[in-house]
């Protein structure tokens, strides 16, 4: 117990702080400009210098800690003396525009010369004059307010990682540089603009829009964009979002957010948006009446199923919509129209992948809290960049390196690079022999931990052996022995797992070999997920063999708790998956589609068969807040509200329930109160009034999600497995496969980009991010491109056996030699119409990454 | 007194090894390895040593603080960052007796039990540089540095570290920084170097001059040594005199000698028979002194009683044909373009300073101007992050106290009625 | 973009061996890649900042921060004079003016042969000899106007 004297006040303190946050508990503030929470400790600014008892000079309260028993002294007339000093020092060369500059009302230096002075300047001198920079996508300098307090630097390089800016020269001339985008790996999280203190950095988003003051309503509600489910505050006027902040102290992000999540708003308002619903009549698109679309859904509905069979409709579910509508949505099929066949694109690899990993380790054993990965002393990274998929996690990682943390990383992974990791460099071909050698290496290093006999058997099994790895693995045995070291010596261990590992050749026996490393070195999965509600669709039994709360469908018992509380029956037949609906839509056994918030024409590999498949139904509906290329395509189109416009919940990928909620006010309905809508219509009445209500129904419905509520959520941390119980079953046979065609060397292979700025239809519709990321390109190693004669920014024809793309160049070394990186994100060039699938028969998941390609000059100039 | 660290200095091969071990050199470190370490230390504190580099922090109590913290490696740093102005003392040792900067490294390293060295040398002195490069590879070579030094199982590994051109870094966080491949700007102290210094670990930096005592040290024993010179900080010191004396020059003498002394018996006296001006005793950032207080002992204890500092013992001498308001002028200009930049009042107040007594001396200054330099001082003087900016206020305030009439008639007079300089 | 060549890479290689981290044997480097390219060039961050795995910023903003990495193509001799003020008070902004108007050769400048650049530096440790500089990495002390003469006709 340390007790120290403030002013007069006795503060008790349970470890040694510094004397700014000891004064902070005791509510009293003392100025700072270059202290920050975020940030480590700097004593630049002097603002903060306080009198001390038995200390010669003024201290800095930002840099002393306490000691028991100091007496400190915070407002003295000397020291107000001392700071009228300092601040006359800052204001030599900031310039006196309070009346132009956005930040005034907000700005640090502002208020304090209020409260300190001067009144008047005794330079006589030149200030220093530096012209407005616009060269920024999507910031505002104005470095001439800069005070040089170094928080943008410190953001940037100590806590964000990306080290894209730096104060160049030094003493009067210091001045801070660059954000030239990509050349200076400018991540655009916009941080800086949360910690700078003056009108230095600011969004441009907003720009001489408004005055703080005049913001009329601020809403905290969840990130819609990728699963780490950053908490957010909009802040609105006029039913317009002005601008999106984190809020230090809040969520999973505390303070920090990626470029999506704070730039990526502006689809909202978008002039794109549907605003009425739309009935193709003899050909096109039409504008038509609530009642007029409805009716007609529900009629043909009735007609499909009336003639052809319940098991002739199937619905899509959506990642990006609230818990509360993908369950009204699945309870929809299930008991108004009497199928299974639900899916989402969670098919693409999260579901299976889940399925996979919980099937071995327990349900919920992929719901690992984010902010441990920065206390981890190893974490392991397959399958993706974490800081380009899920940024914010991605900090975690580079946290955990700073603390002297093994970032290991299987494959290059960019966005890690300046730190440190041991790298397993490994081209597709190779992979599944690399991590072969990898488990049998730990396997010998560790020894098997005898807790899962069924996964030990397996683990047995294997005979690769880690000699000649050069050779078969084309990685060198020091490295090797080194990375395997670490990873059997690393005693609180993370292994994360992105998309790409299961969306390769052999993607589910890569799974395997995965998590065999993890069990072996007990660590935990974290498995990186890009829709903000990918996890929470699923838990609401948006799939064709499960029900909420991940019960199996097969079940009888678990079936009759739903009917019970459905008053209904539930098909036993569990349904299609997305890819069985594709087939079936061809086969023309499947009459009917119902797509909610997804646009599979776009976000599916080989979207030209899906396309042709979709066009091949008597029944295709698309509820959406954009015409998207499945819209287009359509017999109905209904306009559905959207994020920042709805109350609800998101579960993130820690199987954390937030609390989305309304920001702005727009006319339109809910996705659940159109689906409501329609269930009248065909007799079964859905009368809800609100979210709230559903939840309280899936509160009582689903086993995991026992007696949640909304209060409760809004108090935060209410993580997985809630209050319920998880799904215990003993975990059934492991299957692996090992197929033997893996493509060989020398051939280049078409693989996604899976870039931090884009999203697909959102971050299309946002133009900060677009103006950050303006068009499709194929991204190539210098080699490669050297190789067929290419050059940066030349126009590349990308051939596959379904087509091609013809696409800008751009060079970048990050790139494997034998790799195309092409992005699915823009329309008409998204990488999804040349990339073909076949299903890897363990997790059911498209293998997309690296078929092969042929490239060529463009022609097209 | 006959020279203790300049012996041999006269020699044009003293550079080399082989002259240095006939001089002598070489036979401190074979005896100090048969010591205990902390018995070298004990002997460090009985010659009552002072650092040189201008702090004159007791030498023996930093390494007993280093030695006492468990973490390893230790590192030892010798700052050869020379950057106070007027100073060139530890010039000749780098670039004529190298050899005893590295014995005296060799012993500080084993009585630290430090692994590794490094000189942090300033950009500006090339030569040195190879010069350095070449001793170490010397050394190397005769077993007096590496891993197993002098088949005694010692290890102390010693490399050259090249600045570029800061003088901040001479300020030991600041060159810790700079050798860590950073900005050479100042850490928060605590922690201090000692406990979590240069890669985070326990780090003892020392002045050129400081280590190279430490042959001489174990040769005679620290009850002789603290014989030699004041009392109360014995020892050699390294003296430096520049400006308008006959014989400026590097004088190694008993620490204590009067400056008077310095400038009228050692140098000759004034240049050309002129008058003195104005004397700064310890380098650019200590007080100016006027002809009248000039008669003090030159040492750290002395100093501070007749109003300036020892510094690092450079002496920057006068005449009469001087214009004081140009030179502080000179000075700020130096403090501003050294300033690091970290901390608001350095940052913003030397330049702002430099830019009032510009116009003083240019016959643009404006009545108001002296108090207006006394204020922005007094702003930056106690309020900076370190000792820099604290510097270039004193400057600007003691030339003032000493010499405010010269200002005020500059500002009158509205031109420099100085002669000499600007003639 | 223009690279380092290979011995200068493998000079960095060796300099790094004499540090426990990369970032340490940044300021060396640099040094290397000024011999190399003449100055520090965006070319030159780039390819010190690949070889040691620091980010460009970061090296920029060290680089800058040094007086003596220069930021902008250099004459073939850099004449560096102390104008401090033991240098100053033996009349070395007189030499100053000398150069300038013997030479047209300016402080930060360069002469019209690209012989020369002159830079004023602050106190180079020749306070005892002064006036004093160094041309490249020689030093010249006691200086005058003939003796400058003498000197730089040495260069070319
Ligand atoms: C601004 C500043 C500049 C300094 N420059 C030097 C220098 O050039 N050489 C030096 O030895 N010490 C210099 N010092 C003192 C060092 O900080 C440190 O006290 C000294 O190197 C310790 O060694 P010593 O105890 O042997 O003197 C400087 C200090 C400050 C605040
Ligand atoms: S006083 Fe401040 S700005 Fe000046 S050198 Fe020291 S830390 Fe840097
Ligand atoms: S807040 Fe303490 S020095 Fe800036």
């Amino acid at each position: 117990m340390i007790a120290v004297n403030i002013n007069g006040k006795e503060v008790k303190l349970e470890k040694a702080v510094t004397v700014l946050e000891a004064a902070k508990s005791a509510g009293i503030i003392i100025p700072t400009l270059c202290s920050h929470v975020l940030l480590e400790k700097y004593g630049g600014c002097r603002l903060c210098v306080v009198e001390v008892e038995k200390m010669p000079r003024l201290q800095t309260a930002c840099t002393l800690m306490v000691t028991d028993g100091i007496v400190v002294r915070t407002e003295t007339d000397a020291i107000a003396d001392v700071r009228r000093g300092i601040l006359e020092f800052l204001l030599i060369n900031h310039p006196l525009d309070c009346p132009y500059c956005d930040k005034a009302g907000e700005c640090t230096l502002q208020d304090l010369v209020e409260k300190y002075g001067p009144t008047t300047s005794r330079f006589r001198e030149e200030k220093r004059k530096v012209p407005e920079s616009l060269e920024d996508p999507v910031l505002v300098r104005n470095m001439e307010r800069c005070v040089m307090c170094t928080r943008c630097v410190r953001m940037c390089d100590g806590v964000q990682g990306a080290s894209a800016i730096a104060v160049i020269s030094r003493g009067g001339h210091s001045h801070i540089e660059p954000f030239s985008g990509g050349k200076f790996n400018c991540e655009y999280c916009g941080n800086c603009v949360t910690v700078c203190p003056v009108g230095a950095i600011m969004s441009r988003l907003h720009r001489h829009s408004y005055r703080p003051w005049q913001l009329v309503s601020e809403t905290e509600t969840i990130c819609p964009y990728c699963g780490v489910g950053c908490t957010l505050v909009a802040q609105v006027r006029d039913d317009v979002i002005k601008r999106v902040v984190p809020r230090i102290g809040t969520g999973v992000n505390n303070g920090l957010l990626c470029s999506r999540g704070r730039f990526g708003y502006e689809f909202v308002g978008h002039e794109e948006r549907l605003t009425t619903p739309l009935l193709r009549k003899n050909g096109d698109l039409e504008p038509a009446s609530w009642d007029e679309a409805i009716s007609f859904v529900a009629g043909k509905l009735k007609e499909i199923k009336d003639s052809h069979g319940a098991d002739a409709l199937a619905g899509i579910a959506s990642p990006r919509c609230t818990n509360e509508d993908n369950y009204v949505f699945q309870k929809f099929f299930r008991m108004a129209i009497g199928t299974n066949n639900i899916d989402s694109t969670a098919r693409l690899g999260f579901a299976g992948a889940q399925k996979y990993i919980e099937n071995i380790f327990g349900q919920g054993s992929t719901a690992n809290l984010i902010p441990g990965l920065a206390n981890a002393d190893s974490v392991v990274v397959v399958g993706g960049d974490p800081t380009a998929i899920n940024p914010v996690l991605g900090l975690q990682i580079r946290a955990c390196a700073r603390k002297g943390g093994a970032v290991l990383t299987v494959g290059h992974v960019k966005g890690l690079r300046y730190f440190t990791p041991l790298e397993m460099p490994s081209s597709p071909h190779m992979e599944t022999a690399l991590l072969e050698c990898i488990v049998s290496a730990l396997r010998e290093k560790k020894g098997l931990p005898g807790s899962n006999s069924v996964l030990e058997g397996k683990i047995k099994d294997l005979n690769s052996s880690p000699d000649d790895i050069e050779k078969t693995c084309g990685v060198q045995e020091k490295d090797f022995s080194r990375f395997t070291d670490v990873l059997a010596g690393s005693s609180t261990p993370a292994v994360v797992i992105g998309k790409g590992l299961v969306q390769s050749a052999e993607g589910g026996y890569k799974l395997f070999l995965a998590c065999a490393i993890n069990y072996l070195i007990n660590g935990r999965i974290y498995l990186l997920t890009e829709r903000a509600n990918e996890q929470g669709l699923l838990d609401m039994g948006c799939a064709p063999d499960l029900l909420p709360g991940g019960r199996p469908v097969s079940y009888a018992e678990f079936r009759k708790r739903y009917e019970t509380a459905w008053k209904g029956e539930i098909s036993e037949k569990s349904g299609l998956t997305l890819f069985e609906m594709i087939e079936a839509a061809e086969n023309g056994s499947l009459k009917g589609l119902y797509v909610m918030g997804e646009n599979p024409v776009f976000n599916m590999p080989n979207s030209n068969r899906v396309e042709n498949a979709l066009r091949n139904t008597d029944l295709l509906i698309v509820q959406d807040i954009f015409l998207t290329e499945t819209g287009k395509i359509a017999d109905v189109v209904l306009p559905a509200l959207g994020w920042a416009e709805k109350e609800g919940t998101f579960t993130n990928m820690e199987r954390r329930l937030q609390r989305l909620r309304k920001a702005v006010r727009r006319d339109g309905k809910d996705d659940w109160k159109i689906i409501a809508g329609i269930s009248d219509l065909l007799g079964m009445r859905m009368n809800y009034t609100s979210a709230e209500e559903i939840f309280a129904e899936i509160s009582r419905v689903s086993p995991i999600h026992r007696d949640l509520t909304y209060e409760e959520i809004e108090k935060g941390n209410v993580i997985y497995p809630y209050k319920g119980e998880p799904l215990r079953g003993t975990p059934g046979e492991i299957m692996t496969h090992r197929s033997e065609v893996s493509g060989e060397a020398g051939k280049l292979l078409l693989r996604l980009e899976r870039p931090l700025f884009h999203s697909g239809t959102l971050s299309r519709h946002a133009d900060a991010l677009t103006n950050i990321y303006p068009e499709a390109v194929a991204r190539m190693h210098p080699d490669t491109a050297g190789r067929f004669s290419l050059s940066e920014g030349g126009r590349v024809r990308l051939s596959t056996s379904l087509g091609f793309l013809e696409l800008p160049l751009v060079i970048d070394e990050s790139v494997g030699i034998s790799d195309v990186l092409v992005t699915n994100n823009f329309e008409g060039k998204g990488a999804f119409s040349v990339m073909d699938y076949t299903l890897d028969p363990v997790t059911g998941a498209p293998m997309i990454e690296g078929m092969e390609v042929q490239i060529e000059k463009g022609v097209t100039a | 007194m006959e020279k203790i660290l300049l012996r041999n200095i006269e020699n044009p091969e003293s550079a080399h090894i082989g002259e240095y071990m006939k001089a002598g050199g070489f036979r401190s470190l074979p005896k100090a390895l048969e010591m205990e370490r902390k018995d070298i230390i004990e002997e460090v504190k009985k010659a009552g040593l002072r650092g040189r580099g201008g702090a004159g922090f007791p030498v023996a109590m930093k390494w007993t603080f280093a030695s006492a913290d468990p973490k390893f490696p230790k590192y030892l740093l010798c700052n050869a960052d020379e950057g106070e102005p007027g100073t060139f003392k530890d010039r000749p040792i780098l670039e004529k007796i190298p050899h005893l900067l590295i014995e005296g490294m060799a012993i500080s390293g084993y009585a630290l039990s430090a692994e590794y060295g490094y000189i942090y040398l300033r950009g500006e002195y090339p030569a040195a540089k190879d010069i350095l490069d070449r001793a170490i590879g010397q050394a190397y070579e005769k077993n007096f540095l590496g891993d197993n030094i002098l088949g005694k199982g010692i290890r102390f590994h010693l490399s050259v570290h090249q600045g570029a051109g800061a003088y901040i870094c001479g300020e030991e966080t600041a060159l810790i920084e700079s050798l860590e491949g950073d900005k050479g700007q100042p850490r928060i102290k605590p922690p201090f170097p000692v406990n979590v210094g240069v890669f985070a670990k326990p780090t003892v930096v020392n002045n050129v001059e400081t280590l190279s005592n430490l042959p001489y040290i174990v040769e005679v024993g620290g009850e002789a040594y603290s014989k030699i010179g004041s009392p109360d900080c014995p020892g050699p010191k390294i003296y430096c005199v520049s400006g308008h004396v006959e014989k400026p020059g590097v004088y190694e003498l008993p620490m204590g000698t009067n400056l008077k002394d310095i400038i009228f018996t050692h140098c000759g006296g004034i240049k050309g028979g002129k008058k003195l001006k104005a004397v700064i005793p310890g380098g650019i950032s200590t007080p100016v002194l006027p002809p009248d207080k000039i008669d003090c002992p030159m040492d750290f204890v002395n100093m501070p009683k007749h109003g300036s500092m020892l510094g690092s013992g450079a002496v920057i001498v006068m005449d009469e044909t001087v214009c004081l308001v140009k030179v502080c002028y000179r000075a700020l200009k130096f403090f501003e373009h050294e300033s690091c930049g970290k901390c608001t009042p350095c940052r913003e107040g030397t330049g702002w300073l430099r830019k009032i007594l510009g116009r003083i001396e240019n016959g643009e200054g404006e009545a108001g101007d002296v108090d207006l330099l006394l204020s922005v001082s007094s702003n930056i003087l106690g309020k900076t992050f370190c000792p820099l900016g604290d510097g270039a206020a004193s400057v600007v305030q003691n030339f003032i106290k000493h010499f405010r009439q010269e200002f005020e008639v500059h500002i009158s007079s509205k031109t420099c009625p100085v002669q000499g300089l600007n003639a | 973009m223009r690279m380092l060549s290979d011995a200068a890479a493998k000079e960095i290689g060796l300099i790094r061996e004499k540090y426990p981290t990369g970032r340490a044997a940044l300021l060396p480097a640099m040094y290397v890649a000024q011999r190399e390219f003449g100055w520090l060039s965006s070319d030159a961050y780039e390819a010190v900042s690949d070889v040691l795995g620091v980010p460009k910023a970061i090296a920029r903003g060290v680089g800058t921060f040094y007086a003596m990495y220069k930021h902008a193509p250099m004459g073939r001799n850099i004449v560096q004079l102390c104008t401090n003020v033991s240098c100053m008070i033996l009349g070395a902004e007189k030499l100053a003016d000398f150069l300038k108007n013997k030479y047209s050769l300016v402080p930060g400048g360069t002469t019209p042969d690209g012989k020369f650049s002159l830079v004023i530096m602050e106190c180079i440790g020749a306070c005892g000899t002064a006036p004093a500089m160094l041309v490249n990495n020689d030093f010249y002390e006691n200086l005058n106007e003939k003796y400058i003469e003498e000197i730089l006709a040495k260069y070319d």
